[in-house]
């Protein structure tokens, strides 16, 4: 059997990452973890997983952001898959956020919670 | 007790028509600190004030012209936190008692010594300080329970959204292992969970519409679009209830002026609050229409109705239409929701309702 293709989840909230690191682990996945933004970014260089999935609202706002942003500029960051993982899509300033020119590119933003197959899919999508 | 309200100087308006009262008071009261306008006739003393907003305002009953009631009345209704004292010429205490029942906080019979009219001044001043300070504090009050609100709607929102994640990822550890049982458990879980969310989410959204951060911009809206959409939206839930979803809308409605996304919400609500009540084999219909004014929808259904007694009060948050021991899905806020956001499109939502035939929402907006 090939490689397991290796995920890395950025989320602060512990039980939420269990939970999503097991739907992943359960379809063949290697799932690494991060709780914070800055350890997400070094799991990136030192791990260099084949996607990453990141929550969008960590202990700041915008913390997602900002690790998307480095991710997106340092060196062979610029094609990681990035899925944004998002809790906030009631109101705020994220409300209707889109990729655009401001914003770093991201492959795809799902809401909280995400249901399994959903995830799978994009996920598999995404790894080809 | 001196009052810390140092933000402006302290103005007083005199109204009277006897030079001699406006000038003595000036100059006694010019003395003690304050700033002070005069003028001897009611109608301009009402457009100083309004320009020039005086904490403290002496009125001469006795006006020629216009009333000094009459000029009490106008400044109370114009001029928010106004403090009023009367100066009755000829001591009579009727009209001071009337104007007091009107809303002057005070009075000053005619004839006063500048000490008299010092201290009046000086309480009334102290008097207006306080209502200052009462209004900061009420406006500071609300925005903590504001605050409070968002904080915690963020705070509930965030273990619902890991419970509900939990639970999918527990299915699929579980994978076959778990028995039908098992599985019911979990969707009952699931479907609780919802409604907390749901009620959460209302909840929020009822404030934001109070703080007007919901609405932000509206645009121009075609409203059959937004039926259309609503009804895709509604149309699994109503095929699995067995209710069948018809519409009757013309091509020709004229546009409105809104917030699309809020619209939607309302139109699901109101659909989806009827297949709660309407058994399987039943018809939810949704018509629009307009006339000159208003462009109009109604949303019929053939359930249960909502008896007579009980209508007036289901705009209200957490009133539910139900019977003893049942159990009625959602949070209980979702007409509340609708009604506040017609009011924000300055259109109306009415209900008519026969029990046992069935209840129909009537919507209308202005063109």
């Amino acid at each position: 059997m090939a490689e397991k293709r290796k995920i890395l989840l950025i989320d602060d909230d512990r039980d939420f990452l269990m939970a999503t690191k097991l739907i992943l682990e359960k379809n063949g996945y290697e799932v690494l973890t991060a709780e914070n933004g800055k350890a997400g970014v070094d799991a990136i260089r030192s791990a260099s997983p084949d996607l990453a999935i990141v929550d969008m609202m960590m202990e700041t706002w915008g913390e997602g952001f900002s690790v998307i942003s480095e991710v997106r500029a340092m060196e062979g960051g610029k094609d990681l898959p990035l899925i944004i993982l998002s809790g906030v899509d009631l109101q705020g300033p994220y409300q209707s956020f889109e990729p655009s020119e401001q914003f770093p590119r991201v492959d795809l933003i799902l809401h909280k919670p995400v249901k399994a197959d959903d995830l799978i899919k994009h996920v598999k999508a995404l790894l080809g | 007790m001196p009052m810390s309200y140092e933000s402006q100087e302290d103005l007083v308006l005199i109204i009277d028509d006897e030079e001699t009262i406006r000038d003595g008071c000036r100059q006694v009261l010019e003395k003690s600190g304050y700033d002070v306008i005069t003028t001897g006739d009611g109608s301009e003393g009402i457009r100083i004030a309004r320009e020039q907003k005086p904490n403290l305002v002496f009125v001469d009953l006795n006006l020629p012209g216009m009333s000094g009631l009459e000029v009490i009345d106008i400044l109370l209704a114009d001029i928010p936190h106004i403090v009023l004292v009367v100066i009755t010429g000829y001591a009579s205490i009727v009209s001071a008692v009337e104007s007091m029942k009107r809303g002057a906080y005070d009075y000053l019979p005619k004839p006063f010594t500048p000490d008299q009219l010092r201290a009046v001044t000086k309480r009334g001043l102290d008097h207006h300080a306080l209502i200052i300070e009462a209004e900061r504090l009420r406006a500071a009050q609300e925005e903590m329970a504001r605050d409070f609100i968002t904080f915690v709607s963020h705070e509930m929102r965030s273990p619902l959204m890991t419970v509900q994640q939990s639970l999918e990822s527990l299915r699929v550890v579980a994978g076959d292992c778990l028995s039908d049982e098992a599985n019911q458990i979990i969707e009952r879980c699931e479907k609780r969970i919802r409604n907390l969310e749901d009620l959460v989410e209302h909840w929020l959204n009822i404030r934001q519409i109070e703080e007007g951060t919901l609405i932000r911009d509206k645009g121009i809206l075609n409203i059959a679009d937004i039926l259309l959409h609503s009804m895709e939206d509604m149309a699994p839930l109503c095929e699995k209830r067995g209710i069948v979803l018809k519409s009757d809308i013309p091509e020709d409605l004229p546009a409105i002026t809104g917030d699309r996304e809020s619209l939607v919400r309302v139109f699901v609500n109101i659909i989806g609050n009827a297949t709660k009540y309407t058994p399987a084999g039943g018809t939810i219909s949704i018509r629009a229409r307009h006339d000159d004014y208003h462009v109009h929808v109604a949303i019929s259904d053939t359930g249960r109705g909502i008896p007579k007694d009980k209508i007036p009060f289901i705009f209200e948050p957490f009133y539910r239409v139900k019977e003893r021991g049942e159990h009625i899905e959602g949070s209980g806020l979702g007409l509340t929701f609708c009604k506040r956001i017609m009011d924000a499109h300055a259109g109306k939502i009415e209900v008519s309702s026969e029990e046992g035939r069935g209840t129909t929402f009537n919507l209308r907006f202005p063109r």
